[in-house]
């Protein structure tokens, strides 16, 4: 018998979703759709398909998911696979270790979800998550995601520009930032409960004006083509490609138009780590390590699948916002 | 007793190293899930805790022993020092060939800029000798001075401990609590060393 050993940074085939399926994916997802219309009819126990309740999500939701529109973003990007998308991530509400999210996150109770707006605009009140998505046209964009730990991962969400719900609530020209929180409850979140966690809850995240008008902000309700897992953010979270990836707030429920800058999390935490902007950039170190190259995910052990960072995470396109800022000093 | 003892503690010591090991082998095979997406980091990680593991056990056979009245836990000593080391010298090996991919050039430079590396790196060098001069020939060459150096063992540690503390992000729970331990363990130690300034000076 020949074992030939599997180069570790090389993914498997069945890593990956194929891109041919995955272009045809409304095909694909209308085939499971029948499927699991077809296996609703035996026992639960019988359905172990979808290995995460979070999964599921409710009709109506997954119709809006299953309609969304192809779009030409990240189409040359190899994806990472859906089980490290949902399986490795840093949500602290969950607990700090990678995979304690995809462990505890199915405490989450996403149904129903409401978001309250309020500050700097006409269009004040709480708003149900139906309520928000009403009528909205979901898009899928295949973006990259660099987390400011130096791995980084390329993920398909479904969603939809925040500058169209923003335009929604019709903020006053004295909204120079919006503020973004998380929910907070103890009962539903374990790692709120810890008594040695450096986070004063509930997770807080802001951005510029004009940085959360720009096109390439995303609120994203899926990823891969189904409502987005509890521990990915469910059900509404920011994506914000080129910064680092603790500025997308997961789990939104209260988004306020300010005047001034909010507080965000981990600028609170450790201001001369994690700044406000956390615009992707190789030149800028983390004081521990540095911000050179990154770790496409799945790593490898002997080949780590080591790439080379870029300004903004390579989204151009938005440099033109920071043009005359010293990004050394606005990290 | 003895021999069975040993081989007892020797098999567990060697435990997690067959566990990260057959990992490995898994991986490489193509089950590429086994130590999540970031292996690399997860070995690095497994084998300095590990280390900091045995490292607190040595420490603790001295005042385990005076407590508990057990004289011969004193014989397995060595046997946990050396698996430390062996546990440190892993996780070495692993942060310069799955980390940095033996680019020496870029240590040099992370060196110099991390403290937490430098620290690091300090204890593995200060535990190298400790683990050369283990056997009984060097401890007889060395008489007096293998007491003295042997001592070593107690800045290191809490260069160790200092290392992992620099690491802390949003939970400080187990830095603080292996600090703690280094502390509890070496402040056990400068009480007995007060206590028996001019006694026997048998204990160290």
């Amino acid at each position: 018998m020949i074992i030939k050993p599997h180069n570790p940074s090389d993914p498997l085939a069945s890593e990956i979703t194929p891109h041919s399926l995955y272009l045809k994916r409304r095909q694909f997802i209308g085939q499971t759709a029948a499927l699991a219309l077809a296996v609703s009819a035996l026992p639960v126990q019988a359905i172990q398909t979808r290995d995460n309740p979070a999964r599921a999500g409710k009709p109506w939701l997954r119709e809006q998911i299953g309609s969304a529109r192809e779009t030409v973003f990240g189409e040359d990007e190899v994806l990472t696979p859906y089980s490290s998308v949902t399986q490795y991530n840093n949500f602290y509400e969950f607990g700090t270790g990678k995979d304690d999210p995809y462990r505890y996150a199915s405490k989450l109770n996403t149904d129903p979800w409401s978001v309250t707006v309020d500050g700097e605009c006409e269009v004040k009140g709480t708003f149900s998550l139906e309520d928000l998505l009403k009528g909205q046209q979901l898009e899928e964009r295949i973006y990259r995601l660099r987390c400011v730990e130096a791995w980084s991962m390329v993920i398909p969400w479904i969603g939809f520009p925040l500058a169209d719900l923003i335009k929604r609530f019709k903020p006053l020209t004295s909204a120079k930032y919006i503020e973004f929180i998380t929910l907070e409850d103890k009962k539903q979140m374990p790692g709120q409960r810890s008594a040695f966690s450096t986070i004063d809850w509930p997770y807080r995240e802001g951005l510029r004006m004009d940085e959360a008008m720009h096109p390439l902000t995303l609120m994203a309700v899926g990823l891969y083509g189904e409502v987005l897992p509890n521990q990915n953010g469910a059900p509404l979270r920011l994506v914000v490609p080129w910064k680092y990836g603790f500025k997308s707030i997961k789990s939104i429920v209260a988004i306020r138009f300010r005047e001034t800058m909010p507080r965000t999390t981990w600028n609170d935490i450790a201001p001369n780590e994690y700044g406000f902007y956390a615009n992707v950039n190789p030149q800028v170190d983390h004081p521990r390590w540095s911000q050179a190259s990154e770790r496409r995910l799945p790593s490898g052990l002997f080949k780590p699948n080591r790439i080379a960072t870029r300004l903004f995470n390579g989204y151009d396109e938005v440099a033109s916002l920071y043009s005359g800022m010293d990004l050394h000093k606005y990290y | 007793m003895i021999r069975l003892r040993r081989t007892v503690l020797f098999l567990l010591g060697i435990t997690p190293f067959i566990y990260i090991g057959q990992a490995i082998v898994r991986l490489q095979l193509g089950e590429w899930e086994v130590l999540g997406p970031e292996p690399g980091k997860a070995v690095v990680w497994f084998t300095g805790t590990w280390a900091f593991n045995f490292l607190l056990l040595t420490l603790a056979v001295t005042p385990l022993r005076r407590l508990l009245k057990q004289p011969w836990l004193l014989q397995h000593r060595r046997m946990l020092g050396l698996f430390a080391f062996f546990y440190a010298t892993l996780h070495l090996l692993s942060y310069f060939a799955f980390l940095l991919e033996w680019r020496f050039a870029e240590l040099g430079a992370e060196t110099i800029k991390r403290p937490y590396l430098l620290l690091g790196m300090t204890a593995w060098l200060l535990l190298l000798p400790l683990a050369v001069t283990s056997t009984r020939g060097w401890q007889r060459r060395l008489k007096q001075g293998w007491k003295r150096l042997h001592k070593l063992i107690y800045p290191l540690s809490v260069l160790v401990a200092v290392h992992y503390l620099l690491q802390i992000r949003s939970s400080w729970f187990e830095p603080v609590l292996y600090a703690a331990l280094v502390l509890c363990l070496l402040l056990l130690r400068w009480r007995k060393a007060t206590v028996t300034k001019h006694a026997d000076g048998h204990n160290s």
